[in-house]
């Protein structure tokens, strides 16, 4: 264990800072890149350089009142699909994978939705839930809850027969196996749904959003888009990554907080009678 | 064997037959064929034989954790009906055993919450049971942050901290290293010194099975059966010298000759399980 480990490098701090040097690098070297080519070479009316996009995300974004309250109605937006879809996907996981009957008779229906590409379905959703916000929430919903179903379902499929068997021979009931055994066992299978989660509800809402709106950010995007005012048009994109990037971010804190013994960190290599 | 009052008895097993799948169905099988064994109380058995022979199912039936085809078992005389009875039986199986997802003291609590017994109790006894196998100090560890010798402790004392008068060992060590393994053996001779505590353990070792066992049950190729019972007469808490002395290695031979003929029936019908279940 030792012997893999060093040459894997020297010591974990300075491994991850030199990591973190390096990103540095690449990403400062993008910027540049771009810089250069939206200055010296880029049509201005199709493309800006990264100084012109954030001087124009203070001004034309942040200054422009209904943008901010558009992109604040995208964030809600986002936010009540995840809500939505994270209760009605673990109350429909729980109940698809509660016995090994309802799984088989009801996992492949679930397994079919989520391989359906949903893109098809955005002009029937804009349909039944107009212009507004609940057109976006239903889609993004409709994304998220798939991913949060099936790794529930999963989850719960691969509980180790050695622990209900302990749990069984310690007389436990079989509400405590499910408490205790089953749902604690599925929280790392839950949270890799609900990363997945997260990422399908952004393409499900942004996808809605860019698609048809009439006061949300898709509308402004067309709007500079169409008037050939790339720097405002990227500076609204830009906002829209860091939004993600930020729920991204909020859904992996939970997961490192909230996963039982996730905080593994001082492993005990030798105990002094065994080794010798 | 023969004189001894019933009173004496902690577990009886009287002619387990236990087929799983119907019987019939191609893949129907005849795990235990009419199975008889008397354990003592503080008798430390061993039940001995190669893979698929049905050890663990004579143990998990013992257990409660399911019913037999038929047969009965008696545990210190009332019948074992598919229910563990948990105020006199503990399990302990292999270290991975403990719930990853609780730290060591909770592991213990949760054991005893399923038992039912007074939270009041939980922590008392779960260090108690730690401090008797040298692991107070690792309480607040989750599992994964031990070493495999130092989880097997731990779930050593999970089963030895609710203090039923019989133990049932499911190959605890198979998945430790021989050093470790003969090191918990000895605590584990010096445990039923102290406690008289009725053990069962099944195991594959030849060695584990001499040392630690009053008597080794030697069982048969599928359907198992018991094939021979050897006594050791040798005094718990044993030491390590025990293994050096002539009548140790002649006790293993015993053992090893008894089983070959039975691991080289079990390696046939692995081959050509057709053959051998007709």
């Amino acid at each position: 264990m030792s012997t893999a480990s060093s040459t894997l490098g020297s010591s974990g701090a300075a491994t991850s800072r030199r990591a973190f040097h390096l990103r540095m690098i690449l990403i400062v070297g993008i910027v540049a890149a771009l810089e250069f080519y939206g200055r010296f070479v880029a049509d201005a009316t199709l493309f800006s350089p990264p100084s012109k996009i954030v001087q124009s995300f203070f001004t034309d974004i942040m200054g422009d009142a209904r943008i901010v309250r558009a992109l604040w109605i995208c964030i809600v937006e986002i936010a009540v699909a995840y809500v939505l879809s994270i209760v009605f996907g673990v109350t429909t996981g729980l109940l698809v994978g509660a016995t090994p009957f309802t799984r088989r008779a009801f996992f492949p229906v679930v397994i079919a939705l989520y391989v359906i590409p949903q893109v098809s379905f955005l002009p029937l959703t804009i349909l039944l839930f107009g212009l507004g916000p609940a057109a976006k929430i239903a889609f993004g919903f409709s994304h998220a809850i798939f991913p949060i179903i099936i790794n529930v379902v999963s989850g719960m499929r691969t509980v180790r027969e050695l622990h209900l068997n302990a749990a069984r021979s310690m007389g436990a009931s079989r509400l405590d196996t499910i408490r205790h055994v089953v749902l604690p066992h599925m929280v790392p299978s839950l949270f890799t749904g609900l990363r997945l989660g997260m990422t399908l509800n952004l393409l499900g809402v942004i996808l809605a959003e860019l698609y048809v709106s009439n006061s949300g950010v898709g509308f402004f995007t067309r709007l500079f888009a169409e008037d050939f005012n790339p720097g405002p048009l990227f500076a609204l994109i830009g906002s829209l990554a860091i939004i993600a990037i930020a729920f991204n971010e909020i859904v992996r804190i939970a997961e490192r907080r909230l996963t039982p013994g996730a905080h593994r960190k001082t492993i005990i290599k030798t105990a002094g009678k065994e080794k010798q | 064997m023969s004189a001894t009052s019933p009173n004496d008895i902690a577990i009886s097993i009287r002619n387990i037959t236990q087929r799983f799948g119907e019987e019939g169905a191609p893949d129907s099988v005849l795990a235990l064929d009419d199975v008889s064994l008397d354990i003592r109380k503080g008798e430390f058995v061993c039940l001995l034989g190669p893979s698929g022979c049905g050890k663990s199912t004579i143990l998990n039936i013992v257990g409660g954790l399911f019913r037999p085809t038929s047969g009965t078992t008696l545990v210190e005389g009332r019948s074992v009906e598919g229910t563990p009875h948990t105020d006199q039986i503990a399990f302990v199986f292999q270290e991975s055993t403990l719930f990853p997802w609780y730290t060591v003291i909770e592991n213990f609590r949760i054991a005893m919450k399923f038992r039912g017994m007074a939270a009041s109790e939980w922590d008392d006894r779960a260090m108690k049971a730690l401090k008797a196998v040298g692991m107070a100090s690792f309480a607040r560890h989750y599992p994964d942050q031990l070493s495999v010798g130092m989880r097997q402790r731990v779930n050593m004392a999970r089963g030895i901290c609710v203090e039923t008068p019989i133990l049932l060992m499911d190959e605890p060590f198979a998945a430790l290293d021989e050093q470790t393994r003969m090191v918990l053996g000895e605590d584990l001779s010096q445990l039923l010194a102290a406690t008289g505590k009725t053990i069962v353990f099944v195991t594959h070792s030849l060695a584990e099975a001499v040392f630690l066992s009053d008597r080794i049950a030697v069982m048969t190729a599928r359907p198992g059966k018991i094939k021979t019972i050897i006594d050791v007469n040798e005094a718990h808490p044993r030491s390590p010298d025990f293994m050096l002395e002539p009548r140790f290695s002649e006790l293993r031979n015993q053992c090893y000759a008894l089983l070959r003929d039975e691991i080289r029936a079990t390696m046939a019908a692995q081959r050509d399980p057709a053959g051998v279940e007709a």
